[in-house]
């Protein structure tokens, strides 16, 4: 677990010494894209705890998560219905949370609380 | 490769930590590991989705930061700009009057210039530089007070087409003189958008607009019910959305005069021209 923490906080900083910004029209797509990227990494957190993790599974269940997602953003500012985005946030944040208890009920087993 | 491997090394490190019960693994060293292994892709994504964000929070503070600022910016122009406008106003005003003083005091000095500056108001009062009166119509449109259930707003608003096709009418109809909200119609004014309000010679105006033109008071009104886009204010509009608008003819009413600046930056007169 510790080498998860590890990694993000090694990715958080790095952004943010490194300062990289995208332009203003670009940061709904990023947002949503993060927000698929968070319930990937939660899932394969998942999905190690349950060892049926792998690779080629995970990998592309994130690039194509993030990149759907934008995609249905990108949809959705072409065809004049802006708020399509709220489609993928729903969606993206309804597994979220369903993978984080997953995962705690996981963790807690683990650690014999149950 | 390093990479890969300095990562599996430290997954590897990593899966020593815990104390697990029913996933525990046995290792080949013959001890038990007690926490999961995670997958360098894993913690490689995990590392990218970490940067993903930092990049997402960048953004949106640098946004946060610039927003307010240039709203606050601007609204300090637009007002330092009106509070400028007022006080040229004034001083045009002073110019103007000095200026006809002028004019009467060189009239005084010999009775052959009479014509010419009779003439001379005359063509003042058309162009808009004086106050002028007679006989005309008032205009009154206002927006209407209550929206309906599930009605457009923008339904229930007088727009800037509504008074330019008003003005426009009137013109036709043979007006001479037309102001709105006192600020007088002349070659140069505008009449457009701006926001909530209207502008017109770049003075901005809000509901209700009175426009009062200076003519034939029965053709005016005449004119304005028969424009086929004027005349639906005072019909279709008024009965649907409740606008509060309405035409009064007047023997007598006076229309106030252009107060901007008349100075052509680009125009110049044709030499030899007219006379």
């Amino acid at each position: 677990m510790m080498v998860l923490v590890l990694a993000l906080t090694l990715g958080i900083t790095l952004g943010l010494l490194t300062n990289i910004m995208v332009p203003a029209a670009v940061l709904t797509y990023l947002g949503v894209s993060v927000l698929a990227a968070i319930d990937a990494c939660l899932g394969g957190v998942r999905a190690s705890l349950e060892r049926t993790f792998d690779d080629k599974v995970f990998v592309s269940g994130f690039i194509t998560n993030t990149l759907m997602a934008a995609f249905i953003v990108f949809v959705g500012d072409r065809i004049g219905v802006r708020e399509l985005y709220l489609a993928a946030v729903v969606a993206f944040g309804i597994r979220l949370f369903d993978n984080l208890s997953t995962v705690r009920r996981l963790l807690f087993r683990r650690w014999g609380w149950e | 490769m390093c990479v890969l491997d300095a990562i599996r090394a430290l997954t590897c490190y990593n899966a020593v930590i815990g104390s697990g019960k029913i996933s525990s693994l046995r290792t080949q060293s013959g001890r038990y590991m007690n926490s999961t292994y995670f997958r360098p892709a894993l913690v490689v994504i995990v590392g990218i989705l970490g940067f993903l964000i930092a990049v997402a929070f960048n953004t949106t503070t640098r946004l946060d930061e610039a927003r307010p600022q240039r709203a606050s910016d601007l609204v300090g122009v637009v007002q330092d700009m009106e509070r400028q406008r007022g006080e040229l106003q004034d001083r045009l005003a002073d110019l103007r009057n000095q200026i006809s003083g002028l004019e009467h005091a060189a009239a005084d000095d010999s009775g052959i210039r009479d014509t010419f500056t009779n003439e001379l108001e005359q063509a003042q009062a058309l162009a808009g530089l004086s106050a002028i009166r007679g006989p005309g119509v008032e205009v009154v449109l206002a927006d209407g007070s209550e929206v309906a259930q599930g009605g457009n707003p923008n339904d229930y608003l007088i727009h800037d087409t509504d008074v330019a096709a008003v003005v426009n009418a009137l013109v036709a109809a043979g007006a001479e003189a037309v102001d709105v909200n006192e600020e007088r119609v002349v070659a140069t004014t505008p009449i457009r958008c701006a926001g909530t309000t209207i502008l017109v010679n770049s003075v901005r105006l809000g509901s209700p607009y009175t426009i009062r033109a200076i003519g034939d008071s029965a053709e005016l009104e005449n004119a304005l019910l028969s424009d086929p886009q004027a005349s639906l204010l005072f019909t279709t509009y008024k009965s649907q959305y409740g606008l509060q608008v309405s035409i009064s003819k007047l023997d007598e009413l006076e229309v106030a005069p252009y107060r901007g600046s008349l100075r052509p930056q680009y125009a110049a007169p044709v030499e030899g021209d007219g006379g």
